[in-house]
């Protein structure tokens, strides 16, 4: 199975929303939609699941227009709620049913379900009576209860503590492997970069950068080195570096413990290594510059903090 | 279809495992038959169970009674106008005391020891004396006959008939026979009063755990799931009907528990309470069915405001202008009742808010032909499917939509821009 969002624009009233959204993301893979507070990760969600209609734009799976109802979706919604004068088994199980599951089906997922997400023991008791965290779990349950084909989870692992985070973490990559297609939207870079081989980061309701993340970075990564010393400070070094390599490189960013240049030519490391050594810098390391999700999101959503 | 089972299913039994729901309904069937029942034990509560030696004994205690029952009343007479005053105090039934001065008489009715005394100036002249004049005033009204009657009767004599030829002329006997073509209203009143009652208790009490159990998907947050799961049509169907099954089954234990109990022991009563429960099989039905469908209607109308409202605080200030509607509709029942076949009557007959009370008072105590039975049934109906239909839709629009309530004119013109 192939999504693809094309183009997505909203309104809500006045005020354009999304300025033209396009991603695409297939089974067996997994797309972080990352972006800061207000982006518009969740309207762009709440668009695919049909609980808003775009204002233009369109939204295809294998090439046919995408209808949710015709598919068994698994979805976390921002909006955590579900019956808290219910017990965790009832309400579940009346879930499933309403998504087409039969109620002996509806009852056995359910059990597997809170047995994997480790919360088996409160099946009989009211929802309320649970921790944040635990109906956290309960509403993981929830979304997985079905087997869905897609899996769409806004912001998984806000309120999990690292352990549940971990047990979330391995569900996620499960159903990847398993080959189902998995959105997911977060602002915690790490989880994203360890599973997501797609990524799109919303700012303001534009799209300022997607596309696969290993090339992302490789491309981000590009004519920058990084470079340390062991018994300079960083400051200094940077300051011989704009005095004496300016021919050669830019100083793009000091570190406390690093500093990234940019090559001013593509061929010029060899160039750069060697003046260092005829400098006599005590380099602790010289290499190729690979980014982190973090730096990226910072760089591209992070301007107007 | 499948979706609304499920939903009905889960909603019906939210119901039945609320704990006051089942101990309201369990204690007032129990009230219900314990009114009923009770007063069956209670030896000379109910006359059926009297034997005759002591029906005898009541009489005559009764006959006492009526002595003992009646009013003192005091006269003055400053006239030789009237020739027998004993004839004239003859007509008014009480205790008489004659007095000699006008204020020995209001002494005595100002200490109390007669009720009231009236001073006879002339003929056609009385003075009403009295402490308090009550609302429930009758003395002086009834004095006021007995004089005039007192005059023709003079008036007769004087002319040359004998007191026995006037008392004569004045008791000629009419009797009156009803024949009753259309309906005994006076008879149906006491169960159509009962029944239409019961709806108006259905709809204030559950109209409100309606729109309450819409709202709270909102209000708990779990619309989202919901709307991304469920049909709204489904959703808001399932809802609205099961809270109107457990209302429908809840007044039919209660009232059933009744019925049971008076046909159990109706014997002892003796009938008294069939002008309650005597109701015949063809107005039961038209009950049930009106009753039921305007029910429905308002049920759906409540699922339309929980559908508006974000917060469940918000359900009472926004149900006002439907329970207006609900109680005008009320009252115009009420007020028809007096008058079943009025325009009034007629014309709210087919109004779907107002018919299902209207129509259901005509057929119980008025006259009204099978066709207009239909219509207004039909109506009601659509209406009630229409309001359903409505108010999915707007549960669907109102999706996250949180703060102020929405208003109706506006949302519906929004539905009907999309």
């Amino acid at each position: 199975m192939k999504l693809e969002v094309k183009n997505l624009k909203k309104n809500f009233g006045e005020n354009e929303v999304l300025h033209g959204i396009s991603f695409c993301v297939e089974s067996g893979s997994a797309l972080g939609l990352l972006g800061r507070n207000g982006a518009g990760k969740t309207t762009t969600i709440r668009i695919l699941m049909d609980v808003f209609k775009s204002n233009s734009g369109t939204i295809l799976m294998d090439g046919k227009p995408f209808i949710p109802r015709e598919h068994q979706i698994g979805y976390l919604p921002e909006e955590r709620g579900l019956y808290p004068k219910k017990t965790v088994g009832e309400q579940l199980i009346y879930l499933g049913m309403l998504r087409g599951l039969g109620a002996k089906a509806a009852k056995a997922n359910m059990k597997k379900w809170l047995e994997r997400m480790e919360v088996a023991e409160y099946e009989n008791r009211k929802l309320e009576t649970l921790s944040k965290g635990n109906q956290q779990k309960v509403q993981l349950a929830q979304t997985l209860l079905c087997n869905p084909d897609i899996i769409i989870l806004d912001e998984p692992f806000s309120g999990l503590d690292p352990v549940n985070s971990q047990i979330l973490k391995d569900v996620i990559k499960e159903q990847i492997q398993e080959g189902r297609l998995v959105i997911f939207s977060s602002h915690q870079m790490s989880y994203v970069e360890e599973f997501c081989e797609e990524i799109a980061i919303l700012n303001h309701g534009d799209l300022v950068l997607s596309g696969n993340l290993r090339e992302i970075k490789r491309e981000f990564g590009r004519d920058r080195l990084v470079l340390s010393s062991l018994e300079e400070e960083s400051e200094e070094l940077a300051r011989r570096l704009r005095d004496t390599f300016s021919d050669l490189l830019e100083v793009e960013k000091v570190q406390k413990d690093r500093i990234i240049i940019r090559k001013l030519q593509p061929e010029n490391k060899s160039a750069i290594l060697k003046r260092l050594l005829e400098q006599d810098v005590d380099m602790e390391f010289f290499g190729m510059y690979e980014p982190s999700l973090n730096d990226i999101f910072v760089e591209k959503a992070g301007d107007e903090a | 279809m499948k979706q609304f089972l499920t939903v009905l299913k889960f909603e019906l039994n939210s119901y039945f495992k609320n704990r006051s729901f089942v101990l309201t309904t369990v204690l007032l069937a129990v009230v219900m038959a314990g009114v009923i029942i009770v007063p069956t034990f209670i030896p000379g509560l109910l006359n059926s169970e009297k034997d005759e030696t002591s029906v005898k004994e009541e009489t005559s205690a009764e006959a006492e009674m009526t002595e003992e029952a009646l009013d003192n009343l005091g006269v003055f007479v400053r006239t030789d106008q009237v020739d027998d005053v004993d004839m004239l105090l003859d007509m008014m039934p009480a205790q008489w005391k004659t007095f000699q001065e006008e204020q020995e008489l209001k002494t005595a009715v100002e200490q109390e020891e007669i009720e009231a005394g009236f001073i006879l100036e002339s003929l056609s002249d009385v003075t009403y004396v009295v402490n308090n004049l009550s609302m429930s005033e009758r003395y002086s009204y009834m004095f006021q006959n007995a004089l005039s009657t007192y005059q023709r009767m003079q008036y007769l004599k004087e002319k040359g008939l004998s007191a026995e030829e006037v008392m004569e002329a004045e008791n000629v006997g009419v009797s009156l026979s009803t024949e009753i073509l259309g309906k005994n209203s006076a008879r149906n009143y006491g169960y159509t009063y009962a029944l239409v009652f019961v709806v108006y208790f259905l709809i204030i009490f559950y109209g409100q755990m309606i729109a309450v159990s819409v709202t709270t998907e909102k209000s708990n947050r779990a619309i989202e799931i919901l709307v991304t799961s469920v049909n709204p049509n489904s959703l808001i169907f399932g809802k609205v009907l099961a809270g109107a099954i457990a209302g429908v089954l809840q007044a039919v234990l209660i009232l059933g528990t009744g019925f049971a109990s008076y046909y159990a022991f109706q014997d002892k009563w003796g009938g008294m309470l069939d002008f309650l429960f005597d109701i015949p099989a063809r107005v039961l039905i038209i009950y049930g069915i009106f009753a039921m469908l305007s029910y429905l209607l308002y049920a759906f109308i409540f699922g339309m405001l929980g559908a508006m409202v974000s917060k469940t605080e918000d359900i009472s200030k926004s149900s006002m202008p439907v329970m207006m509607i609900y109680i005008a509709s009320f009252l115009i029942a009420m007020l028809g009742m007096s008058d079943c076949d009025s325009m009034l009557m007629k014309v709210a007959s087919f109004i779907p808010f107002t018919s299902g009370n209207a129509m259901f008072i005509r057929v119980s105590m008025g006259s009204v032909t099978v066709w207009e039975t239909l219509l207004s049934g039909v109506l009601l109906a659509a209406s009630c499917v229409l309001a359903g239909i409505l108010s999915a839709k707007i549960f669907r629009f109102g999706t996250l939509h949180y703060g102020n309530p929405l208003k109706f004119g506006a949302t519906v013109r929004k539905l009907k821009e999309q």
